[in-house]
This record gives C-alpha cells, structure tokens and sequence, in this order.
C-alpha cells in the first residue's frame, strides 16, 4: 500500500505557527493536536512488507512542529516474498522540527526500512528521535535498516546507516541487539559523551546519540542519559 | 591488476597504518575481542560498515569525484571525532608516501589532511588503477591493520590470524563489488555512497581515544 503524508507549518500572523497543509492518504491519517504539532494515526495494520510511505514535513522559518505518533508501528513480513516495508521522512526545516515518533516493532521475517533525509537552512532546529525494537515478546527478531542524513545549509553534517537484525552483516554476536534508540538534535552543540552500550557524538552545532541493548525502556533511558 | 595494487594494500606501505588497530585494541579491553573466532566476527563487523565506507569513498575518488565534497561526505559517515581524527591521520600519512611513489597532479586537488579513503582513491589513481581496485584496497585495509593487531594484543598464533583475514576474501570482494556496482548503477551521486555504520565501533573509539594507556593510536 502507498501512504502519503504532507504537512506544512508556517509562521502566521503574530508569529504562531499554521498548519497551511495538512494531509494523508493510505495507512495513516494526521491529527491536528495543538497549534503546532500533530499526531500520526496509522489507519490500517502493519506495515507490512511491500508497503511504502512518504511523510514530507516542512518546516518554514519562524515555525515551530512538532510530530508524534499515538502508537507503535507493528512491521510485518510481506505475505508473499520478502520485500521490505519502507518509511521515508524527509524534511525541509527552516524553523523547528520536533520529530518523536513512538517506537518501530519489527516482527519475526520481516524487514523495515526507516529513512530520514533532513534538508536544514541555516539556523534550523532539528530534534528527531528513533527507537526501535526487533520482535515482540517472546518472538525471533526482525531486522531493520535505519539511513539518516542530514545536511545543514548545503553542508552533509550526518549520514549513516544501521542495520539490525537476522542477515544485517554487522549484526553478530555478542553484540546483536534487539532494542535500539537514536536522536539526532541540531541546534546546539555538545560534546562526546559515553555510557554502557550508548554514545553522544557531536556534530557542528549538534549531536547524536545513540544507545544499544536487549530492553527497550532501558535502552532509551541509557539514549536519554547521553542525550 | 597491476603491481601498484599491492604496493598500496602493503602494510609495509610506510603511511602510518601499523600505528592504529581499528578498534580492536579496546575490543580486547572490553572483552570482545579473545580469540580467533571473536576476531573474525569483529572484523567482519568492520569490513561491512566502515570497510564498505572507505571503499565507496576510494572507488568515488579514485572515479575523479570531487575530492572536497568526497571528504565532507567522509566526515558526515563519520561522526566520532576520535576516528575522524585517525583517518585524517592516516591520509596525511598515505598523502606522504603517494606523493613520493606516484607523481601525478591529482594530488593537488585533495583537501590538507583528508580522509584516509579519499586519499587512497587518489593513490589508486595516480598509480594507474581502477576505481574497482581503490575499493579492493580500502576494504583489505579495513581488516589488515585490526588483524595485525590483534595478533600483537593478544600474542595469537601469526599463522591462525593470516588465515582469519584469508578466509574474509570473499566479503572482502563483495563489498569492492558493491562500491563499484554502486557506481554502474548511477548511484555514485554522493547520497549513494554506502554510509554503513557500527555505533559499537564509534564508543570503543571513543573509550579508547580517553584512555591514557593505549599502546595504539585509535
């Protein structure tokens, strides 16, 4: 199935953000759940493998948005073959993007790919949050593929890759884990940082962090402690 | 092929390589790293994420990509400053040697201090190789040196870690392929350029790079 997701907020009268463009079509539908954030709402099951969805976010100077979902995304095998699903977010950030979806369940056979491309202006601000897990209780893992790239007015500042999961060739034991969580955050800066199994690295004017582990909610508590 | 292939791919190459062990010396602190079969997984962890990096990078350069933007692109797939700084390090040292071993002007255009597959593209090229072989040499390199080392750290048995790195020669010509194929198939656009990464690799950099006692620079 294809979904398709647009919003935009400017800068309006007085300086809050509106919401010129809000729309979906396919597995997820978009709420308007203040003046300036909205809710993802998937509208069917999955996704399952073969699907593909596009969330176009722009973002325009002097605007503030901030994105969430109300629920995990469940990702399911394909029922024939062994397409992946795939999630694109791209964004065109002059002003503030808050992106924090909840988190990427990836069940036993299927494949995920998450991207983000993330286009900012100068004096953009970005903050977007990914948190993943490989199979649900009790269930063989998943695997997931997560490409982020960011560039920062013109300048490529982040572009990297994950891939977890069975057949992912940098999943090996004894470092194979089943949860995973990263933010990336431009806008101010900070240092390198490290903890058990999680790292904050810097990027110019920005940072990443990134934590590794067998439990999900640790596993953003330990993002969250060097973020 | 050609004889210049090997030169390049030589650890007896003097460009500085033997002095970094590509995180392998804090996998063995932490414990990851103990013997032959422990080896061979982190260096094939290695070859897939930043091996298969360096050798979109090198295949790029050695293609006549532009070398600033090659570079730019090297730092955003390589966000720890710790192994930012030790493949700059090495490229100055690649830069050092090429130089004197394969005249040419391309070196002119690389930026002071680039990064190591960068570098090595451009030494591919002035020694008349192809992109295909930059590739090749980048991903040798990935596991060459942490091999070599590891062997040191842990006094293996020289003839059970040249067999490690041996018996990776069939990744290590999958993932030249890819950074070439990468490029037949017109993605060599630099978005396109594999950004595989190791999130493990970039906290042991940065363990390591703290630690007062190491033997190796990275």
């Amino acid at each position: 199935m294809i979904t398709r997701v647009e919003v935009v907020a400017r800068r309006g009268p007085g300086g809050r953000t509106v919401l010129p463009v809000v729309r979906a079509s396919g597995q997820l539908a978009v709420r308007r759940t203040g003046p300036a954030s909205v809710h993802l709402v998937a509208t069917a099951f999955g996704p399952l493998g073969g699907d593909d969805a596009e969330v176009r976010l722009v973002v325009e100077e002097g605007a503030t948005l901030a994105v969430r979902s109300v629920a995990a995304a469940v990702a399911l095998p394909a029922r024939d073959g062994d397409r992946p699903s795939v999630q694109r977010v791209v964004a065109e950030v002059a002003g503030e993007l808050d992106l924090r979806p909840e988190p990427t369940v990836v069940a036993r056979g299927a494949h995920h790919r998450a991207e983000l491309t993330a286009t900012l202006a100068a004096g953009a601000v970005l903050t977007a949050c990914e948190q993943v897990l490989l199979g649900r209780t009790g269930e063989e893992p998943g695997r997931w593929t997560g490409t982020t790239r960011v560039v920062a007015d013109g300048r490529p500042l982040l572009h990297t890759t994950v891939g977890l999961g069975p057949g992912a060739p940098a999943w090996l034991p004894p470092v194979a884990p089943r949860a995973w969580a990263s933010t990336v955050h431009v806008g101010q800066a900070a240092g390198v940082l490290t903890g058990d199994d999680a790292v904050r690295l810097p990027l110019e004017n920005g940072w990443v962090a990134t934590a590794w582990g067998a439990e999900l909610h640790r596993v953003v508590r330990a993002a969250e402690a060097v973020a | 092929m050609t004889a210049a292939l090997l030169t390049l791919a030589d650890s007896r190459l003097p460009a500085g390589g033997h002095t970094h062990s590509g995180g392998v010396e804090q996998a063995v602190a932490a414990g990851l790293v103990h013997d032959p079969s422990s080896l061979a997984a982190f260096l094939l962890r290695r070859l897939t994420t930043s091996g298969a990096v360096a050798a979109g990078l090198a295949a790029a350069a050695c293609g006549g990509g532009d070398l600033a933007a090659l570079d730019a692109e090297a730092d955003a797939r390589t966000p720890s400053p710790a192994l930012r700084a030790a493949s700059r390090q090495q490229g100055r040292g690649l830069v050092r040697v090429g130089r004197r071993a394969w005249p040419s002007p391309l070196w002119d255009a690389l930026p002071a201090a680039p990064h190591h597959p960068v570098a090595l593209g451009v030494a591919a090229a002035a020694g008349s190789l192809t992109a295909r072989d930059a590739a090749a040499a980048a991903a040798y390199l990935s596991v060459s040196g942490p091999a070599t080392a590891a062997q040191r750290l842990l006094a293996m048995d020289p003839l059970t870690v040249a067999a490690v790195t041996a018996r990776l020669a069939p990744e290590i010509d999958a993932v030249a392929d890819a950074a070439v194929q990468g490029g037949r198939n017109g993605h060599f656009c630099r978005p396109g350029l594999p950004a595989d990464t190791d999130p493990l690799l970039d906290l042991l950099a940065e363990v390591h790079a703290a630690r007062k006692d190491r033997f190796f620079a990275s």
